[in-house]
């Protein structure tokens, strides 16, 4: 299987001493959905905007299908256009219309003549089930509605990957389920997937591998019934217990 | 002696010349602040540069400024500061463009970087981030500042005066030396002052209060 996207060896170090992402390589296949846990503070977000090259890495490098990122000379915008990118803190475009945050790619990196990415945006705003929210500011809508117009910007331009940092961690709780639910239609329609997210019963439903991520590192993978059941490293096995009893505690609440 | 036909007739003519500095330098200084407040932000290398322009500006009194680009550099570059009109637009252009740069920058901080990564993050240049992202949002941002460096304008356009640009100061000069008249000619024009700044100022600041609200920013 080809992979969509790869990493080899890859290294970021904040002001000399916080390694945030330590020697990683990871690839991710068609159609597949990966997801990243750990502890806060991990690098788990350094991780994922250097593999979107939005934090540009120090060492390594980054394969989006054939083309490497991390050589010079790359067009950096061209490669982002094919990426798609969802923030913990959504970052919507605050001077433009839940509709006018999905076209402006769609126009202005794409150039799409006016009529077709409005029709390719009111599509992504179906899909996410927001398409009478179209004419609305972001500041008139709740977060789960916000997040899920991040979502309709970042898909709209059908990109080979899908990156998505905490999707669900800066709503409320009973904002949650409406994103958790349109990231499960992704997942059915085959959409390639990274997510950071401690989400367990979707990461259970949807994922095809989980990465425990600690310390900068890559701890341990494998698909997620071998970390409900059995997770080899010490580390993984406490940080799972408590997520797991932190669920439970709100699905009870 | 001036009849008060003539004498309004006058102080139309100092209105609009007024008007006309102080619009002209806040367009020339919008023109040349928002690329400064950019620079700044963005190209740290470049930022010094900014910075002494900024201090300069800021730091020496209009007057001086004045006096020195018309008598002083006049005397040698004739064109273009030997026009009096233009000498007193240039310096209020570039004071006010140090000014607006500032008032850009914080906008720019206010706005925030995330918003520029997430313009990276659809494929967006910087630059067309730059245009589509920060600069729409910078201006909201912004319109207080905005109006009260266009009152700033109105009332440091009296110091065209001394260059003897015949606006509402000088006509107001004019009046009282052929009238006799120490305090009619000045409330006049106190009045005239108010009038050119205070609407439009709370105008601009009511209208950016009134987005910021409905944009959440």
């Amino acid at each position: 299987m080809a992979n969509v996207m790869e990493c080899r060896h890859l290294w970021k170090t904040y002001k000399q001493h916080i390694v945030a992402v330590k020697d990683v390589s990871m690839q991710i296949g068609k159609g597949e959905i990966k997801l990243i846990f750990g502890p806060s503070g991990s690098g788990k977000s350094t991780f994922l905007r250097c593999m979107a090259m939005l934090t540009l890495p120090d060492k390594g490098d980054i394969f989006l299908g054939d083309e490497c990122l991390t050589k010079p000379g790359v067009d950096l915008n061209k490669a982002r256009a094919r990426i798609g990118f969802v923030f913990q803190h959504i970052c919507l475009f605050r001077h433009l219309t839940a509709l006018g945050n999905v076209e402006l790619a769609l126009r202005r990196v794409l150039k799409f003549p006016k009529e077709v990415a409005r029709e390719r945006a009111l599509q992504a705003l179906r899909e996410v089930k927001m398409e009478e929210w179209a004419h609305h500011y972001p500041a008139q809508l709740s977060g789960g509605q916000q997040q899920r117009v991040g979502i309709a910007r970042a898909l709209a331009r059908n990109p080979d990957i899908i990156l998505l940092d905490e999707p669900t961690s800066a709503l409320d709780p009973e904002l949650i389920g409406e994103v958790i639910d349109t990231l499960r239609d992704l997942a059915t329609k085959g959409a390639t997937m990274l997510i950071v997210s401690h989400e367990m019963p979707f990461a259970r439903e949807v994922a095809d591998e989980m990465i425990f991520y600690d310390e900068g590192k890559i701890v341990e993978t494998g698909p997620p019934e071998h970390f409900f059941k059995n997770p080899h490293s010490e580390r993984a096995r406490k940080f799972l217990t408590r997520l797991i009893k932190k669920t439970q505690r709100e699905q009870n609440a | 002696m001036l009849d008060v036909f003539q004498q309004l007739q006058l102080m139309l003519g100092g209105v609009s010349t007024t008007l006309a500095i102080s619009i002209l330098s806040l367009f020339f200084g919008f023109i040349i602040g928002l690329p400064l407040a950019f620079i700044r932000s963005y190209e740290k290398s470049l930022g010094f540069l900014v910075d002494v322009f900024e201090k300069v500006f800021r730091g020496v009194p209009e007057l001086v400024l004045m006096l020195m680009f018309y008598f002083g550099f006049g005397l040698f570059v004739p064109f273009p500061f030997g026009n009096a009109f233009f000498t007193a637009v240039f310096v209020l252009s570039l004071r006010s463009a140090a000014n607006q740069s500032q008032i850009f920058r914080g906008a720019i901080r206010g706005v925030g970087e995330e918003q520029m990564v997430a313009g990276s993050s659809l494929g967006l240049s910087r630059w067309q981030s730059i245009v589509r992202v920060m600069i729409p949002q910078v201006f909201i941002f912004s319109t207080p500042g905005l109006g009260s460096e266009y009152a700033l304008l109105v009332k440091d356009s009296a110091y065209a005066f001394v260059l003897g640009v015949i606006e509402i100061m000088k006509v107001t000069d004019m009046i009282r030396a052929a009238t006799y008249d120490p305090v009619t000619p000045y409330l006049a024009s106190a009045f005239l002052y108010i009038l050119l700044t205070f609407p439009i100022a709370t105008y601009l600041d009511a209208w950016g209060s009134r987005k910021k609200k409905k944009l959440g920013l």
